[in-house]
């Protein structure tokens, strides 16, 4: 790769996509590519910013992987979650990480939290626009100019519509959509969004075969951060765990069922 | 038909050379110099938005001097070529070294063969680790590459500066001591120059991946008391 120089008319500005399509660094999207959605990401809304909860399996024709982070930190205030086909989303996430330290350095500005989201845009259209839903991301971040989280979800067209409660992606949607519709409240505070989010994650895995819930046997268990003014930040794995071993030891107690609660 | 007139070689490069070194000699000049755990780049740069020093990766920082349009073109290919290169390999394969090579390449044939040669010098610097050394790669105006091993001067009047700066000890300080030697050889004995008007940056480890750090006034100030 030589020195990239452009004139001022054909100059692709701050943005990383639109040089990496005119260098040609993307690959070529695929047709054939499974679109299984095996999945389940969550995002709850707090005062103090966003709780995020994922599960860890990757699915194929069998489990492929039981540890996989479908969470990552895009920079020091956003997260991005995946679903979808594991190449893509890969790269998926590398581009959004890159283009966000892309655009601060060749600014010296870091770009807003609406401006990440619509940025990611056109890369879910280009993504899906050949094989339909591909990978869809779904973006929790802290936005420091209004001092609120907020949460962007997408649908495989490229629309981006925020959320004021809450956003779930992946197989396990429906599940999980039900528990967080009957918990969520507008005065959450972080231990009853980290408490919702786990339930509701619980669930999605106890109905959908393509979710992985909490693993006691192996000892590993779904993802959960939050985004805050402090930043991107994961919960340690025997936190995580002792909120999973409380949820089971209900439903243990109760015979699986959730007993008329949210419990 | 149009006749042109022979002009040698000779006198060609030393006309593009008076007209690249009086467009720098309009510019003031910036030292980039090594600490104990870090790089130092100081620019004296009156304006607080139009940058000449940059970050470029992980571990490497930019700076120029001369025409701001110009070094700030380049400034930005070597953003892309960086993250480019990190995006198709690895983050560890992204080289100062590459860089300064692509700079001397470009600047080189805008000399030899631009309408014009480029008025700008350029500093790409590295800070090492357990696979690359901590360099200070200088590239001047016509594409002739250097690495420093401690310090380097750019701008209008590098020689005075790197006088002054190669008269303090031979020994690598810390950030405090060298940033006033820095600060001390670009003003020379009859000037000081404020705050406001000094530009800083840092290459230094500081427990995450980005090394590059820009040093606000309220922080130089401390550091220069």
């Amino acid at each position: 790769m030589g020195l990239p120089l452009y004139d001022a008319h054909s100059d692709p500005g701050p943005s990383f996509f639109q040089y990496a399509q005119s260098a040609g660094l993307n690959p070529s999207v695929t047709t054939n590519g499974s679109s299984a959605h095996a999945t389940t990401v969550i995002a709850v809304r707090y005062d103090q910013g966003v709780v995020m909860v994922g599960d860890r399996q990757a699915t194929g024709n069998y489990i492929a992987s039981r540890d996989v982070r479908k969470i990552e930190p895009a920079d020091r205030f956003t997260a991005i979650a995946i679903s979808g086909t594991a190449a893509r989303g890969i790269e998926f996430i590398r581009m959004a990480q890159l283009s966000f330290e892309h655009y601060e350095k060749m600014t010296d500005s870091a770009l807003s939290l609406e401006g990440k989201a619509n940025y990611l845009s056109p890369i879910v259209q280009r993504n899906n626009l050949s094989s339909p839903l591909i990978v869809l991301p779904l973006l929790a971040g802290w936005d420091p100019s209004h001092q609120v989280g907020r949460i962007f979800e997408y649908d495989g067209a490229g629309g981006c519509y925020e959320r004021f409660d809450f956003a779930t992606i992946g197989s396990g949607t429906p599940f999980a959509e039900s528990a967080l519709r009957l918990g969520f409240r507008t005065d959450l505070d972080r231990e009853g969004a980290l408490e919702l989010g786990a339930l509701a994650l619980y669930e999605a895995g106890d109905n959908d075969p393509s979710t992985g819930g909490p693993d006691f046997v192996r000892n590993i268990y779904p993802m959960i951060v939050t985004i805050t003014s402090e930043g991107f930040q994961e919960l340690e794995q025997d936190d995580v765990a002792t909120r999973f071993r409380a949820i089971n030891e209900r439903r243990t107690q109760s015979g699986g069922v959730a007993g008329g609660t949210l419990r | 038909m149009s006749n042109y007139f022979y002009v040698s070689p000779e006198q060609l490069t030393k006309d593009r050379a008076e007209f690249a070194q009086k467009g720098i000699a309009r510019g003031r000049s910036l030292v980039a110099a090594l600490y104990d755990v870090g790089v130092l780049l100081v620019a004296e740069n009156p304006s607080a938005s139009l940058n000449k020093i940059s970050e470029i990766y992980d571990r490497i920082a930019f700076a120029g001097v001369g025409k701001y349009n110009e070094f700030d073109r380049l400034r930005e290919a070597g953003i892309r070529w960086a993250d480019g290169t990190g995006f198709t390999y690895s983050r560890e394969d992204v080289d100062a070294r590459a860089l300064a090579n692509y700079y001397a390449q470009h600047l080189g044939d805008m000399f030899t063969e631009g309408q014009k040669p480029l008025e700008v010098e350029i500093l790409v610097a590295q800070l090492g680790n357990k696979i690359r050394p901590t360099k200070l790669y200088r590239v001047a105006y016509e594409g002739t590459i250097s690495d420093e091993s401690r310090f380097a001067v750019l701008g209008g009047d590098a020689e005075t500066i790197r006088g002054r700066f190669a008269a303090t000890e031979e020994v690598i300080h810390p950030l405090r001591e060298t940033l006033k030697n820095a600060v001390d050889a670009l003003a020379g004995p009859e000037r000081t120059i404020a705050t406001s008007e000094l530009e800083v940056g840092i290459l230094e480890d500081r427990g995450s991946r980005r090394t590059f750090m820009r040093l606000s006034d309220d922080q130089v100030s401390e550091l220069l008391r």
